[in-house]
């Protein structure tokens, strides 16, 4: 997704020269060569999918079924019990649930919102260390997000928001690369209206929020989409900046099932069928911005 | 486009930041706690624990509401998903529950660091606990914390496979020749004779039945022959394909593949009494006493003690606390719950009464050794685990021999 | 030279500093905050020693100069420094496995995926990028349960005849393994004797373990959705040139992709090699979800032998060291492979800019 976004800034001027295809005469060879592409791609993309199907069917199944027949995608004898124990026996998957889309909601805002505005600063407002604090935006994108494991619970705690929403959702509310994306896009779009708005006597703030933000709408679900999926899918950082099982997100939760403990059986359906439904979210926000993710490609080819 | 020049501005922008916290007076970690530790007026205490399912986290929810109603105080319990990491991170925050579980194999390195209260030698029942486990968390001569149970590990046995292979109360296997025997008669098609976990958890009661040990009177043994010998027997039974580990059964621990009839016999501790009725209650089964190997009897114990923070300003009500849920009655009452054998003397005789299928456990109290406690051991431990994942291929003295330098290392 | 401008300019480039500052203000706090800031702490932890008892800030921490690091890199600190030298053995066997194969498979899926004359192109590319939008905890899940010892894997190995081994409980060194096959079973004296960070030669020379395997074949399962649309966003730009190129010289299918388009990929390929690099030495999620490190240890990598450190073993330190170091690795790796890769003739500034943009967002 991320690599769409970038990419489809630097595809555009050149697209037109993609639509320019001569398609060849189909001969005996190629129509083998086709029949063949399909069949490779066809055996691929079941590689690719079946493991879903799996999970889905095996989290209708009891355990004992999961470990006799792992292949089959009908359940011998079909159970919702995976589904109660999750919203209904003693497990806190609703909290998990309710933590995640609060912290995505304030995430995806957040990061929607600063990372827009700073883009727009780098990419328009002239003023004094504009280039010294681009600088560093490159230089902090460049650090390995695991480096940054212990000394961001540290930081965290010294600022006293250890084990609180605040320490789960502030330190991600701005992702130094959605403001490279939006500067990017700001720098791609004609500055004349912006003009016309400054003559009609906007003020910087006024032109920014009722001019160019609603002219920026592919950029900013292409932002929306980023932060969504990359904070309903985080783990690490909620692992290191809480402990309380009351801000257990789905990722740690689903995380803790996983690795199970002493005295507990493997139960296959039950996290399958936890996993599956964490899954749910980003699949719809795939199916919806489907078209957006694919932009790239697609907007190539019809020039 | 600006490509140079990145570090400097990142430093400037940093140290900025510094400077701004610490100006705004970052660090405050010590406000608040009294230096006494202990606050006036009824103490809110919080209670951690690593908990083996609901059963265990219920009885002492219950436990701590009958503690809080009779003392004017309020004690809360959680259940910890993970209870190192949650431990570590809660000193690390300076915010640690005020009593939590610490496990014998962690107890120095908590004492080490400054985390733990040692307070277990003030307790009005002090001498009430085994001897065995007030040394398990007696570090430096201190004993830290109070046992708050303990169990063993005994030979449990699928009774209906046992019929089935012809076997009578007369064949339970009171030697390594017997065990072995035995669990070839049990091998079938569907069913492997014995499964265990890997670890030295469970494989550690082989070398203390074999005269060995990991550490004796506190220099590095690991490498002994009595150790050798023991894992060489292991993989002997192994080789007879009668034991399976339960990894290769596909199972997440050994109580798992033995509850799924993948194996006739386990051996394991008291939690397999909850395990038992909560997962497996179809299978039947009973527990007898390990066979003893050529040094005589020997198991394992595991205990874990009421660990009090030193950063707690509650200390005073915590000691409370812990008396409380150490005496007599109510570790009864935990025992009735989640399995578990009491860490007092004075309540063996009830609990054999109570417990009569399992006596087998208690039995062995005498016999059993702990893991060693002194500071890094576990780490060591956490090692030789790893290398014993691979015991059924590989060289006995090899894997001890790391874990003897590994020993020598820290001790 | 803004300063210049702003003093031409008077009132209205006042009005912009203000709001440029105004405007940059959450961004710059916020990342100042939890990256910039993090990175100074951690290095003070690295160099004290700091038991998370408290602030690492106050006085009873003193400074131990490079103890941590020597720790962790001297044999004769023992287990840590053995613990470490098999997390980066564990490591460098999955980036020199995970790399190369991830960028292969995308190339090829984008090259299947981008021919013209393919129907349900849409259906294809949707199922090849799905595993990409999942999270990593959910994956891996799902693989536990597919390549566990009676799982969907080994059931259809068995179809093929294959006895498939217990995957997530197997420690053996595939390469190991496969020197077994033809006899060799101990190592010559020369590989067991000498090594390198307290592991011998012949401990290096394991290749990755078969659980290792299984993680490497889930990490090109879901990072190659990604890069193949990389790539076929790349081979949409080079198309036109690739056809006039063929139809000067009428070379082969084959040729004309070996000679034409894959120097023309040049600037994508080097791109999805960098994240590739970037990513898999950072390898976490995976191993905290699905193996903890084992079995014996052959899944630890130096990013979870970090967190453990610390956070398990209070070593804080240690882990805090392991971190910088594995900092380093990156950095050091990432400028080599610029370095070998680098080309000439096309304008830095052109290849420089989604590279950045990407690496941004692949944490």
């Amino acid at each position: 997704m991320t690599a769409t976004t970038v990419s489809t800034q630097a595809t555009e001027d050149k697209s037109s020269s993609g639509a320019a295809q001569t398609r060849a005469p189909a001969g005996p060879r190629t129509v083998l060569t086709t029949s063949m592409t399909y069949a490779l791609l066809a055996l691929i993309a079941i590689i690719y999918i079946f493991p879903f199907l799996i999970q889905i069917a095996t989290s209708f199944k009891t355990d004992n079924d999961a470990a006799a027949n792992p292949v089959s995608l009908i359940p011998a004898n079909w159970t919702t019990a995976t589904y109660q124990t999750l919203f209904g026996g003693g497990l806190a998957f609703p909290t998990w649930a309710m933590n995640s889309v609060i912290v995505t909601v304030f995430v995806t805002i957040g990061r929607v919102l600063f990372c827009s505005m700073a883009g727009y600063a780098l990419a328009r407002l002239r003023f004094r260390g504009r280039g010294l604090l681009f600088a560093a935006l490159i230089a902090v994108m460049a650090v390995p997000a695991v480096v940054l494991l212990i000394p961001k619970f540290l930081v965290v705690n010294t600022l006293g928001i250890y084990d609180s929403y605040a320490g789960m959702i502030v330190p991600l509310l701005v992702d130094a690369a959605g403001v490279f994306i939006m500067k990017n896009f700001f720098e791609s779009i004609p500055m004349s209206v912006e003009e016309a708005a400054h003559i009609d006597g906007a003020g910087i703030f006024r032109t920014f929020w009722s001019v160019v933000l609603p002219m920026s709408r592919p950029a900013l679900i292409t932002l929306v989409i980023l932060a969504f999926q990359g904070s309903w899918n985080e783990l690490s950082h909620f692992v290191v900046s809480a402990q309380d099982p009351d801000l257990y997100t789905l990722t740690k939760g689903v995380a803790t099932l996983a690795a199970g403990g002493q005295g507990q059986a493997q139960q296959f359906p039950l996290k399958l069928g936890a996993a599956a439904l964490m899954t749910i979210p980003v699949a719809v926000m795939f199916f919806i911005f489907q078209r957006q993710i694919m932009n790239t490609a697609e907007g190539a080819e019809k020039g | 486009m600006t490509t140079r020049a990145p570090r400097p501005a990142a430093i400037a922008l940093a140290t900025a930041t510094v400077l701004a916290m610490s100006a705004c007076g970052g660090g405050g970690f010590d406000e608040g706690s009294d230096p006494t530790g202990q606050a006036s007026g009824p103490a809110e205490l919080t209670i951690l624990i690593g908990s083996s399912g609901p059963a265990e986290t219920d009885a002492v929810t219950a436990a701590a509401q009958a503690w809080s109603e009779e003392s004017g105080n309020t004690a809360t319990v959680t259940a910890a998903q993970d209870l190192p990491q949650q431990l570590s991170q809660g000193f690390a925050a300076g915010s640690p529950p005020d009593v939590f579980y610490v496990s014998s194999d962690t107890v120095a390195s908590y004492a080490e660091n400054g985390s733990l209260e040692p307070y277990a030698g003030d307790l009005s029942n002090v001498d009430d606990f085994y001897p065995n486990l007030r040394e398990a968390f007696t570090v430096d001569d201190q004993f830290y914390c109070a046992p708050k149970d303990f169990s063993t590990l005994s030979l449990i046995i699928n009774t209906d496979s046992w019929a089935a292979a012809g076997l009578t109360d007369e064949d339970i296997p009171t030697s390594w020749d017997e065990l072995s025997a035995v669990a070839e008669q049990l091998t079938t098609p569907d069913q492997v004779g014995l499964t265990t976990s890997t670890e030295y958890q469970r494989l550690g009661a082989f070398m203390a039945q074999a005269g060995g040990g990991l550490v004796t009177d506190g220099t590095a043994t690991a490498d002994s022959s009595e150790n050798v010998e023991a894992l060489e027997y292991v993989q002997s039974v192994v080789e007879l394909g009668a034991w399976s580990f339960a990894a290769d059964l596909d199972s997440g621990w050994a109580g798992e593949a033995f509850g799924n009839a993948r194996a006739a016999m386990t051996i394991e501790g008291n939690w397999m009494i909850g395990a038992m009725s909560a997962d497996y209650p179809d299978i039947n089964y009973q527990v007898v006493p390990l066979p003893e190997g050529p040094a005589g009897a020997g198991t394992l114990t595991f205990t874990n003690c009421w660990g009090i923070a030193a950063q707690s300003d509650n200390i005073e009500a915590a000691k409370d606390l812990v008396e409380f849920l150490t005496s007599s009655e109510q570790q009864l009452e935990f025992a009735s719950a989640f399995g578990v054998m009491p860490s007092v003397e004075s309540a063996a005789d009830q609990w054999r009464a109570d417990n009569p299928d399992f006596v087998a456990f208690l039995d062995q109290a005498d016999v059993a050794v702990a893991v060693p406690n002194q500071v890094g051991v576990s780490d060591v431990v956490a090692d030789l685990n790893a290398q014993l994942e691979g015991l059924s291929s590989g060289d006995p003295q090899a894997i001890l021999d790391s874990a003897q330098s590994n020993l020598e290392a820290i001790l | 030279m803004s300063s210049r401008r702003s003093r031409d300019a008077g009132g209205i480039r006042g009005r912009e500093a203000a709001a440029g500052w105004l405007f940059t203000a959450p961004a710059l706090v916020i990342l100042g905050l939890f990256l910039a800031l993090p990175i100074l702490m951690a290095a003070w932890v690295s160099v004290s020693d700091w038991r998370g008892q408290g602030s690492p800030f106050s006085s009873s921490v003193g400074f131990v100069g490079a103890d941590n690091y020597r720790g962790i890199l001297s044999a004769e600190s023992g287990l840590p420094a053995r613990d470490f030298g098999t997390a980066l053995r564990n490591n460098f066997w999955y980036v020199v496995l995970v790399v190369p194969l991830q960028t292969i498979l995308s190339l090829f899926l984008a090259v299947l995926v981008n021919r013209k004359v393919l129907r349900g192109r849409g259906f294809f590319r949707t199922a090849f990028y799905f595993p990409s939008v999942t999270s990593s905890v959910a994956i891996v899940i799902v693989f536990l349960f597919l390549f566990s010892g009676s799982g969907a894997v080994n059931k259809s190995l068995s179809w093929l005849g294959v006895n498939g081994p217990n995957w997530f409980a197997d420690p053996r060194g595939v390469a190991h393994v496969v020197l077994g096959v033809f006899g060799i079973d101990g190592a010559p004296a020369l590989l067991s004797d000498n090594g390198f960070l307290s592991l011998s030669w012949w401990e290096w020379l394991a290749g990755p373990s078969v659980a290792m395997s299984a993680l490497i074949m889930l990490a090109v399962f879901t990072t190659s959705g990604t890069f193949m649309l990389l790539f076929i966003a790349a081979l949409q730009n080079v198309s036109g040139e690739v056809q006039e190129a063929a139809l000067l010289d009428g070379a082969s299918g084959w040729q004309r992709f070996r000679f034409v388009t894959l120097p023309l990929l040049r600037p994508t390929l080097f791109t999805v090699l960098t994240l590739g690099l970037i990513g898999t030495w950072q390898v976490f999620d995976q191993i905290f979800v699905g193996t903890q490190g084992g079995p014996a240890k052959t899944t630890i990598t130096p990013a979870y032998l970090s967190y453990t450190s610390s956070f398990l073993n209070n070593r804080w330190g240690q882990g805090a060291a392991i971190a910088f170091i594995l900092f380093a690795i990156i950095v050091v790796l990432t400028l080599i492979q610029r370095w070998v890769l680098r080309e000439r003739g096309v304008p830095k500034r052109k290849r420089y800019v989604p590279d950045a943009a990407v690496v941004g967002t692949t944490r």
